[in-house]
């Protein structure tokens, strides 16, 4: 009897193990074999608009679809061109002349002309869009005062079509990081009669970025979008480059939890994975020819606190639940020493720059600021939440942080997770107490971290307003006359930001990721700018294992 | 031995209750009892746990991080270096209780809505079960978020949502064991007696109905202990640091490979839970079966 069951169980044992051996071949042997990159993507996105969009799993659909006037090197960083053949900066650092090329074309055929520029920035900036990254082209002139309604004629904001082929922009003072910007989505052109056909200028969410609505002009194009499962793009044979891109396609999964992606990846449906589950590094950091790859990442990831609602309002409450952190431990063992303690918003060694670090664990200090905001022992203390978006690394946070306060303050935060829409609907609206954020450089420069919290910044999302320090970022800083004077004052402004407290710093990102070592020229930077038109897929690649 | 038979007989003319009977022969049923035994068992620990639990179910040691069962922590420690042994003796209290009070709102609902449309028959029969086939089309997971939203995250209001969802199979089941009921000449009787419909119910169309309800109550204990875990992931449910088994189990499967403990653990508390439920349904549906205890 018990021989023929375990004669039954092994005969069943050998079916399964040859059924998984010859059960076809997997995503990434096909991808490899037709040119289609499996692209593990974080999330589903919340649209394809570039002048809506603020993710980063939105970046890197919206990147291959489209393209800005200078795009970043992926190994230097340094802008090359795109749209734009070439330009010229005048002496002054003010005006940069672009020259499209004239072979940039729309997905339609139609030449993308610098007309189109003039109406998509007009549309990017307008106030009834609410872009929240219509500052990144507040460095043109009137920009911001058309964004803010202070002018409504968008004539004397500084973009001019001079011809067909040219484009002249008229900037406030000489933005050292200008062309870097011209690679952020924000700037990039959109086809104007496409979206004026699915409703007015200024509409969100149209039917315009849909399957076979949309017209754009990166190096692919949108083939299909399966809500929650995939969403596919082709190469464009209208593209201008179209000559280099390797790739046939890219299939970008939405990869909400990423202990799922990580196994996706071992059984081969993805080429690359957003990031790594925490608990899985160390195996894969003791791998003979490891797939992880880490690098440093320009990127911080903190907690917003509204500090319009009690009792955060004090910023006692806020330097106390920081100072109650114990940064350095939380790295050490929750997050496996992958990231770096953060005290500041800022990167350390942004271009040289070192932040102000105004604090340190300090368990006693924050009871007695607990103490005198009048919740001495976490006594009265009222119901706070913590809200991040569903993650297993947000949730592994959160829980050792409510832990810490409950040790040191004595005081209890509930945490509640949201799916992400739903998150970013939270932050946008201010709808939380304190809220999981992270914040990665669209462009390399301190600015790019401190101008986010100006007052009614699109994504202060605090309620942190500080006179001082609008005109320190607006204003004295771009008129610096050197570099080191202008690190001064954001050094300045950092610090009057920290002593505030309105978000509690808690590391600086690396980066992380699985690679598959078939995909190519996929390097990694200190963006994580990925630039999909150089990446290949090397069908040949373990024969040299073989040998 | 004539007395000895005359008392025989005097015994079995005084009759015994159905519970009595029941719990004679549930007690020869060793599967049963055994599931019985460690059912009291887990509820008695679950009850006492704030007063025996060896660690602070919030207790973290983050320098300890996960660990292998040890002297110190009988099942390990989590990746937080909170002992596992008390997470999961907390989480019981979560998930039976779940399990109990989600039931007994789905039996409570479902016993007497089918009993009542299997009784009375024709229009209202008619409108009450199509009533709980519109309810079927609703996706319940709708039903239970708007509860959620509505009413905000409450551990008693999950219970009653999930039991809110659980009685539709319950009542189609009561309804159709009762449609056959009715046609019996016992029934007939009762009511030939002029006994009120609500006596009926209760004195012998439930009894009668007993053992596939609790055959089916023992199928909708373990499912609404999964759906809690499920709603808990999606953030409807409890949340950290509060567990439950469900939770328990869907964090160890992530971390399987690396911490199996996590996993094996929570999921033996689970699995024993409900093969005692198995068996204890299986021996009381034998128990109470009301017609063979006639024979």
């Amino acid at each position: 009897m018990i021989n023929t069951v375990s004669r039954l169980l092994a005969a069943l044992l050998v079916t399964t193990f040859l059924a998984a051996c010859t059960g076809g071949e997997s995503n990434v042997e096909i991808g490899n074999r037709e040119g289609i990159l499996h692209f593990g993507n974080g999330s589903e996105p919340q649209g394809l608009d570039p002048h809506v969009v603020t993710g980063v799993p939105e970046n890197k659909i919206v990147r291959s679809l489209f393209e800005g006037l200078a795009v970043k090197n992926p190994w230097t960083l340094e802008p090359e061109p795109g749209v734009a053949e070439s330009w010229d900066i005048s002496e002054d650092g003010r005006v940069y002349t672009f020259y499209l090329n004239p072979e940039a074309k729309w997905s339609n055929g139609e030449p993308v002309t610098a007309g189109d520029y003039v109406w998509s920035w007009n549309r990017a900036l307008h106030p009834a869009m609410g872009n929240q990254y219509a500052y990144m082209l507040f460095p043109v002139v009137n920009a911001q005062a058309f964004a803010s309604k202070q002018i409504e004629d968008f004539s004397q904001v500084g973009v001019k079509a001079l011809d067909e082929r040219t484009l002249q922009v008229t900037l406030n003072e000489a933005t050292p990081y200008f062309l870097q910007l011209m690679d952020h989505y924000s700037t990039f052109a959109v086809h104007p009669e496409t979206i004026l056909k699915h409703g007015k200028m200024t509409d969100r969410y149209t039917k315009w970025t849909r399957v076979g609505n949309m017209v754009n002009n990166g190096p692919f194009n949108l083939k299909e979008w399966k809500l929650n499962r995939r969403i596919v793009v082709e190469k464009s044979d209208t593209y201008w480059d179209r000559d280099k891109v390797r790739l046939n396609g890219v299939v970008y999964y939405p990869t909400e939890n990423i202990v799922s992606e990580e196994r996706m990846f071992r059984v081969g449906q993805l080429h690359t994975t957003g990031t790594v589950p925490l608990d899985k590094i160390p195996v894969y950091q003791a791998m003979e020819n490891t797939p992880y790859v880490q690098s440093p990442y320009l990127g911080t990831y903190y907690y917003l606190i509204n500090t319009n609602r009690e009792p955060l309002t004090d910023v006692r409450v806020r330097r106390a639940l920081s100072l109650a952190i114990d940064r350095v431990k939380l790295n050490d063992t929750v997050l496996q020493k992958s990231n770096f303690p953060a005290y500041s918003i800022t990167p350390p060694g942004t271009m040289g720059y070192q932040p102000p670090k105004l604090f340190d664990y300090d368990p006693e200090l924050a009871r007695s600021l607990l103490a005198d905001a009048g919740y001495p022992d976490g006594e009265g203390w009222p119901e706070v939440e913590l809200v991040y978006n569903t993650s297993e690394g947000h949730r592994k946070i959160a829980v050792a942080l409510q832990q810490m306060w409950k040790d040191v303050l004595n005081i209890k935060i509930t945490i509640a997770n949201q799916e992400w829409k739903v998150y970013l609907d939270s932050v946008d609206t201010m709808n939380f107490d304190i809220a999981r954020r992270g914040w990665i450089g669209d462009y390399v420069d301190p600015n790019n971290f401190l101008d986010l919290f100006i007052t009614d910044g699109g994504n202060n999302n605090t309620g942190f307003a500080n006179p001082r320090y609008d005109d320190l970022i607006l204003n004295l800083a771009p008129q610096a006359d050197t570099q080191e004077e202008r690190f001064r004052l954001f050094y300045e402004a950092e610090t009057l930001l920290m002593e505030q407290m309105p978000i509690l710093p808690i590391y600086t990102y690396t980066n992380k990721k699985l690679k598959h070592p078939s995909v190519r020229d996929m390097p990694s930077n200190l963006m994580d700018s990925l630039n999909l038109k150089y990446v290949w897929l090397d069908a040949d690649w373990d024969k040299g294992a073989e040998k | 031995m004539t007395t000895e038979i005359i008392t025989d007989i005097a015994e079995a003319e005084q009759g015994s209750s159905l519970w009595h009977d029941a719990w004679l022969r549930l007690r020869k049923n060793r599967l049963a009892l055994a599931g019985g035994i460690i059912l009291v068992a887990f509820s008695i620990i679950a009850l006492l746990t704030p007063w025996i639990a060896p660690y602070a179910y919030d207790a973290q040691n983050l320098d300890l991080g996960a660990t292998p069962p040890s002297a110190q922590h009988w099942l390990g420690t989590d990746i937080f270096g909170r002992d596992l042994l008390t997470q999961i003796m907390y989480g019981g209290r979560v998930s039976l209780a779940v399990g109990l009070i989600a039931t007994s709102v789905a039996l409570l609902i479902g016993v007497t809505w089918g009993a009542v449309a299997g009784y009375v028959g024709g229009k209202v029969d008619a409108v009450m079960m199509r009533l709980v086939d519109i309810m079927y089309a609703l996706p319940f997971m709708i039903f239970i978020v708007l509860l959620m939203v509505v009413f905000g995250r409450n551990i008693l209001l999950l219970f009653l949502a999930i039991g809110a969802v659980e009685w539709l199979t319950m009542a189609r089941i009561m309804r159709s064991q009762v449609q056959q009921l009715r046609q019996q000449e016992f029934v007939e009787a009762a009511i030939s007696l002029g006994l009120p419909p609500g006596t009926i119910i209760r004195r012998h169309l439930i009894p009668n109905a007993l053992g596939p309800i609790i055959v089916y109550t023992t199928l909708t204990i373990p499912s609404v202990m999964l759906l809690e875990a499920f709603l808990s992931f999606l953030g409807l449910g409890i949340q950290p640091p509060q567990t439950s088994w469900g939770l328990l189990i869907s964090y160890g499967a992530e971390t399987m490979e690396e911490f199996p403990w996590l996993l094996i653990f929570p999921g033996l508390a689970l699995t024993i839970t409900l093969f005692s439920l198995n068996f204890l349904g299986d021996g009381l549906r034998d128990a109470l079966d009301v017609r063979r205890s006639k024979d």
